[in-house]
């Protein structure tokens, strides 16, 4: 954590006394365009949103307090506790697989090999794209029953006729595979960190007799933690959140038979679909809460094999 | 925080400005505004949802309403299905609904109940319904009032590619008189045949078919408020996609299950891989054109027991007038145009379904060809076989027809047995409906 005192030590010794109060002033004219929007596009709707929590509201007759209803029901609602599961595989399984190759690639790419710059766009193209309506249309024919994974699969002398998309025991491991092949923002950060790593703990440790393994294993992962845990912290946030992919691949479903039913999609189905905008909102703060308390478990975590170099 | 976050956190500002600026609920009563035409320049706005022909059709049909009503102007705003119902929500919930718009049945109950729509009586000056059957014009009452005015009818049919048919050198048994295991037979020799290039049919799969299944069956779906559907018409439903898929008829389950999600073009129907289709017939015309054929035919439902009057005039669509709306009467004129008016008729043809006006109707089928002629010359076919109008799907059921694939997929996909399904599905419908009214 030396970075964030050394951030506060930082700050601590620009704000001197002799700082005239128009400075603030200043800095908050500048900053106003980002507040505004804070507080009233996030904040505000934000305590509105558990405020519609306890409440039955439907968006068309006004918001009815119901105390604890909408919470208590998520113990009753087997296609919450569905969604959720849902989710959590995604995540557990989508977030290291994506993490290795990430790190993989940027350990190629950190070789300085011809064409570089390409290669690094190239990598990291998927990951703009990926998230968009587009891919996802896309990801539905690939995975199709006469898609272009399945002519792969002939080309390799298996042929089958199977609808990866359409089938609830594989339909979850194609969206998998899309959130893995967006590996290229965590890329470039793992392939920044690299940089970082001073040349010379290599060579020191290559006149040791060290080979390249084993100064993978006790030079460039311990000194690359801190990234590492960086790019987990956001992987698990952003994946737990994933929405689009589902939505366009299921048709807005989560289908078949649920297997894409991403929280976040459920989210969205009870409040847009079913209009149960209490329960929605309900379900979103359950959300909160379990993203940070996904966080505060990784955070725990880090002191166990996150090395900060001071 | 990302997008569905915001849209989420979006639709909590909105209702707290709303609320704040003491406007919340103020879209629950109707307003005020008396039915007569307004003297000057007048804009009300249209919403719908449908495809490129749809917004084809209607723009020219609105555009001959202009004409005739010069002070009127209709702003027109339309989406996709599943982008409508969010947005009308949201506009409801603003205050901001659409002067007219279209409405299906499943949403017919919670708007109507919800005091969003006005009642269509209180127009009748300026909007004639006397044109279509009373049975069909009941189906928009909720609640005691005219709610909704009946645009088309939608009668389930099997569309048969006969094409597909003589390639394989089969010929349909008799159709006016065939049961379900007749039908089972046939389809199923279609797969066998073609030894899979083709596949019979598909599993019916949406409330329509389910409300046709429950009266073929002696029992009814819905009444009021209450699921009247038995556990075990149910289970027998929910087990056709599985059923099909193990004889062949639909392919396989992932077969079934990627048809069920896909869009018109890229199902087997469409792509002119699969015999029969169980659906509206007017969609004979939108299939032949995917399939690329004109050799489609639309022959009746299989029955239970041939012959019973089963069948019933079920509005395709519907038009509705937002009870917020400021100008109730010109909304009420251009429904009746769209409605009534030959010349709005002649240009909107069948896209949406069969017109409800029977004037309309006996117009078209004068002057009508190919598979538009057979569309419409089936609701006289099946004439004698159509009995009374069901209950309206009550409010809190909107999303059934998600609801049936979703069971039938835990069916087909052996997750859950016929009958746990069938009784899972109507305690969770049955919370949904409890919990709305």
């Amino acid at each position: 954590m030396s970075s964030f005192s050394e951030f506060g030590s930082l700050v601590k010794k620009r704000h001197k006394p002799k700082d005239k109060p128009t400075d603030t002033k200043v800095a908050l004219g500048f900053l106003a365009p980002w507040l505004i929007g804070a507080l009233f596009l996030s904040l505000i709707p934000m305590v509105d949103s558990l405020v519609i929590s306890f409440t039955k509201y439907n968006m068309i007759k006004p918001p009815q307090f119901v105390g604890l209803m909408n919470y208590r029901h998520m113990l009753a609602d087997p296609r919450f506790i569905n969604s959720l599961t849902v989710t959590l595989i995604y995540v557990v399984i989508s977030v290291p697989l994506q993490l290795v190759a990430a790190l993989a690639l940027a350990v190629l790419l950190d070789r300085g090999m011809r064409g570089l710059a390409f290669y690094r766009s190239a990598f990291y193209l998927p990951s703009m794209l990926g998230g968009s309506v587009a891919v996802a249309v896309l990801w539905k024919m690939v995975f199709g029953s006469d898609g272009l994974f399945n002519a792969l699969l002939g080309l390799l002398g298996i042929d089958t006729s199977m609808s990866w998309i359409a089938n609830p025991d594989t339909a979850n491991w194609t969206l998998i595979a899309l959130h893995v092949w967006q590996f290229g923002s965590p890329m470039v950060i793992f392939l920044a960190g690299l940089r970082q790593i001073p040349r010379e703990l290599y060579e020191a440790a290559s006149v040791d007799g060290a080979g390249k393994w084993r100064q993978f294993r006790s030079i460039t992962l311990p000194m690359l933690s801190p990234i590492i845990f960086f790019n987990l912290v956001m992987s698990v946030i952003n994946s737990f959140q994933t929405f689009t992919q589902a939505y366009v691949v299921s048709g807005g479903t989560g289908g078949p038979s649920d297997s894409t039913l991403f929280y976040t999609l459920y989210l969205y189905q009870q409040g847009f679909a079913s209009l149960r905008m209490g329960y929605a909102s309900a379900l979103a703060w359950i959300m909160v809460l379990i993203v940070a308390a996904l966080t505060g478990i990784n955070f725990a975590l880090s002191k166990f094999w996150v090395h900060y170099d001071d | 925080m990302n997008r569905v976050w915001k849209k989420v956190m979006a639709a909590g500002l909105a209702t707290v400005t709303l609320c704040s600026a003491a406007a919340c609920g103020s879209s629950v009563g109707a307003s005020d505004v008396p039915v007569v035409p307004a003297d000057g320049d007048v804009t009300i706005r249209l919403n719908w949802w449908g495809g490129d022909a749809r917004i084809k059709a209607t723009e020219q049909a609105v555009k001959g309403f202009e004409a005739e009503h010069p002070n009127i102007h209709v702003d027109m705003e339309y989406s996709d299905w599943t982008g409508y119902w969010d947005k009308l929500a949201v506009q409801s919930a603003g205050g901001n609904a659409p002067d007219v718009m279209q409405m299906d049945e499943l949403y017919l109950a919670f708007y109507g109940s919800m005091g969003s729509l006005l009642d269509l009586n209180k127009a009748s000056q300026y909007l004639d319904l006397s044109t279509m059957d009373a049975s069909l014009k009941s189906m928009g009452q909720v609640e005691g009032e005219q709610v909704a005015a009946p645009a088309t009818t939608a009668q389930y049919g099997v569309i048969v590619n006969n094409d597909v048919l003589d390639s394989l050198g089969l010929t349909l048994p008799d159709t006016d008189q065939w049961t379900w295991n007749d039908f089972e037979k046939f389809a199923q020799q279609v797969t066998e045949r073609s030894a899979g290039q083709y596949i019979g049919s598909i599993a019916p799969n949406n409330g329509y078919g389910l409300q046709l299944w429950a009266r073929q069956h002696g029992e009814s779906l819905f009444k009021g408020n209450a699921i009247t559907i038995s556990p075990k018409t149910l289970a027998s439903f929910l087990q056709l996609p599985a059923d099909w898929a193990k004889n062949g008829i639909e392919g396989n389950a992932e077969r079934w299950s990627e048809n069920t999600a896909a869009s018109l073009n890229d199902t087997d129907f469409g792509k002119g891989k699969q015999a029969m289709m169980i659906t509206q017939a007017t969609m004979i015309t939108p299939y032949a054109e995917a399939a690329g054929t004109q050799n489609m035919t639309v022959v009746p439902m299989p029955q239970v027991t041939p012959g019973a009057k089963t069948m019933y005039l079920k509005p395709g669509m519907y038009w509705a007038i937002s009870s917020g709306s400021q100008h109730p009467a010109e909304a009420a004129m251009l429904i009746d145009y769209l409605i009534n008016n030959k010349q709005a008729g002649a240009v909107l043809g069948t896209e949406r379904g069969i017109p409800a006006s029977n004037d309309i109707r006996k117009m078209l089928a004068g002057s009508a060809s190919g598979t538009d002629k057979s569309a419409l010359n089936f609701v006289d076919d099946i004439q004698p076989t159509i009995g009374k109008a069901p209950a309206i799907t009550p409010n809190g059921a909107s999303e059934l027809d998600k609801t049936i694939v979703r069971y039938q997929q835990d069916v087909v996909f052996g997750k859950r047995k016929p009958l746990e399904a069938a009784k899972s599905m109507i305690a969770e419908l049955q919370e949904s409906i409890d919990f709305a009214s």
